[in-house]
């Protein structure tokens, strides 16, 4: 299989009251295309900061991250926007859809960032949203869907723009047990039709599901 | 035929009396009666009037020829004087000083100076004092310049409390945004972007702000013009609103609230995203 994400020896420090906080102590992660990786642990293992990391949305201490070949580490601040842009895909536990705009426009907010053209973008956040089964609440602002429509609206964003690999953080963790499955499901289509997925969760259905799954304990994977 | 009027009541120079009804209305020299002034006596066209420069010499006779609108005068509007009009000849035999004048207006050809005119007048014979009506019209607005400086006191501490509240709207609005700016930054929207909307929803702001304080401006001015046109009896406007006024303070909102804006949005865009995100 092509390796798409690469990790390397990361290691992550925070200074907190004066003193070092380890959030990562070497972990090195190898996710191929087609992957469906659970990275699961008890809270403050160090999930949530490897994600940020393979994300390039922080900077390991020590280290480097490899997408699709490209080292992270390497690239300015406006390349790896646009990397995060083009290559990577974003769902949040939150959602965090912007509340002023409707469900399309959020998934065209990524496309028109990119410079696809309306007409275009217009299109490919129909088919994204029909995609998810939100067809008929592409109109809707995001303040007036459910938790799970609007985690299924960031889940469209986050394929707008053909990303490389799906980074998840606790995708079903606002979500009470029914609409989670929902969401379970879908990732479980997503990745039959061949997207890869890199999940954070306390959910154990989530993490019976994916193909693979990565145990965190103190900044290190741990099997 | 009733009493003689108070002295306050003195009209231009004649005290009048009423006299009803008229016994020989035609030969009787005819005077304009000011509106107020003919409403409060209840003067009627055709009413006749005895006149006179005091109250105890009520030597003429005129009869009410017309009641007139005065000239809305700023300089007039707090005081309880009322005139009457009538023709020169008829006031100076009413007076009994035929050959005296206090003053008289005169008219300038098109191209002649007025300070230079005033200046040839004033040499040409001893006691005259010949003024330009500029500098009347000067001398007696002094009142109206100071309260005009007050009113832009006024306006430029107003501009300047909405400048502080409108970059605290900002601060406040971006503040608001941490998390979803965060989410704008993770997901590769560039901070030029993020930089844009808020200055165009600063904009957005402004300039429904200034409309909304337009609106306000010409609802207040109303009221106003309408209690003080119906308190004073004038048709003066008190308030007024021009166009010229609601361009600025359009473009004046505008450029604040870019600023405003700009400064807010600036700040956020140049925080690293982890650390709106709050873990950074």
């Amino acid at each position: 299989m092509t390796p798409t994400l690469i990790a390397r020896d990361l290691r992550k420090d925070y200074p907190m009251n004066g003193e070092t906080v380890h959030a990562l102590r070497g972990v090195s992660l190898r996710v191929d295309s087609g992957d469906y990786a659970a990275i699961v642990g008890p809270s403050g293992s160090g999930k949530s900061t490897l994600l940020q990391l393979l994300g390039g949305i922080d900077t390991p201490t020590a280290g480097a991250v490899e997408l699709s070949g490209t080292r992270l580490d390497a690239l300015s601040d406006r390349e790896l926007t646009r990397l995060r842009l083009t290559r990577l895909g974003f769902v949040f536990q939150r959602f965090h859809l912007l509340p002023v705009l409707t469900a399309r426009e959020n998934v065209e907010l990524p496309m028109a960032e990119a410079g696809v053209r309306g007409p275009e973008r217009r299109v490919r956040a129909r088919e994204l949203l029909d995609y998810v089964g939100l067809a008929q609440r592409e109109n809707h602002r995001a303040t007036q869907l459910s938790g799970g429509e609007m985690q299924r609206v960031a889940i469209a964003r986050a394929l707008a723009n053909r990303p490389a690999v799906v980074l998840a953080d606790e995708p079903t963790g606002e979500l009470d047990a029914a609409t989670g499955r929902e969401i379970l499901d879908l990732f479980l289509r997503l990745n039959r039709d061949g997207t890869t997925l890199v999940v954070v969760t306390h959910d154990d259905r989530l993490a019976a599901e994916a193909g693979r799954v990565i145990h965190m304990l103190d900044g290190a994977i741990r099997d | 035929m009733r009493s003689a009027l108070p002295p306050s009541f003195l009209a231009l120079v004649a005290v009048l009396a009423l006299v009803r009804p008229a016994p020989a209305a035609a030969q009787l020299p005819g005077i304009a009666v000011e509106r107020r002034l003919a409403g409060e006596l209840s003067l009627r066209v055709g009413d006749t009037l005895r006149l006179g420069a005091a109250p105890d010499s009520m030597r003429g006779v005129g009869v009410v020829a017309a009641i007139y609108e005065p000239r809305p005068d700023p300089a007039q509007i707090t005081k309880q004087d009322r005139y009457v009009r009538m023709h020169l000849p008829d006031l100076a035999r009413l007076l009994g000083a035929p050959d005296r004048v206090d003053r008289f207006g005169v008219a300038l050809r098109p191209g002649i100076a007025p300070d230079s005119a005033a200046a040839r007048l004033d040499r040409s014979a001893f006691g005259y004092q010949a003024y330009p009506s500029a500098a009347i019209a000067s001398e007696s607005s002094q009142t109206f310049l100071v309260v005009s400086r007050f009113h832009r006191a006024i306006a430029v501490i107003t501009i300047v409390a909405s400048a502080v509240f409108l970059l605290c709207v900002m601060l406040l609005k971006v503040e608001e945004r941490r998390m979803d700016a965060a989410v704008m930054r993770f997901v590769g929207v560039r901070r030029r972007t993020i930089f844009g909307a808020l200055l165009l929803e600063a904009a957005v702001i402004a300039v429904l702000g200034s409309a909304v304080g337009t609106a306000l401006a010409l609802a207040a001015g109303a009221a106003t013009n309408a209690y003080y046109r119906r308190f004073f009896h004038t048709a003066l406007t008190f308030s007024l609103i021009t166009p010229g006024i609601v361009g600025f303070s359009v473009a004046l909102s505008l450029a604040l609230g870019l600023v405003a804006g700009a400064a807010a949005a600036w700040r956020l865009v140049r925080t690293r995203p982890m650390v709106l995100w709050g873990r950074g």
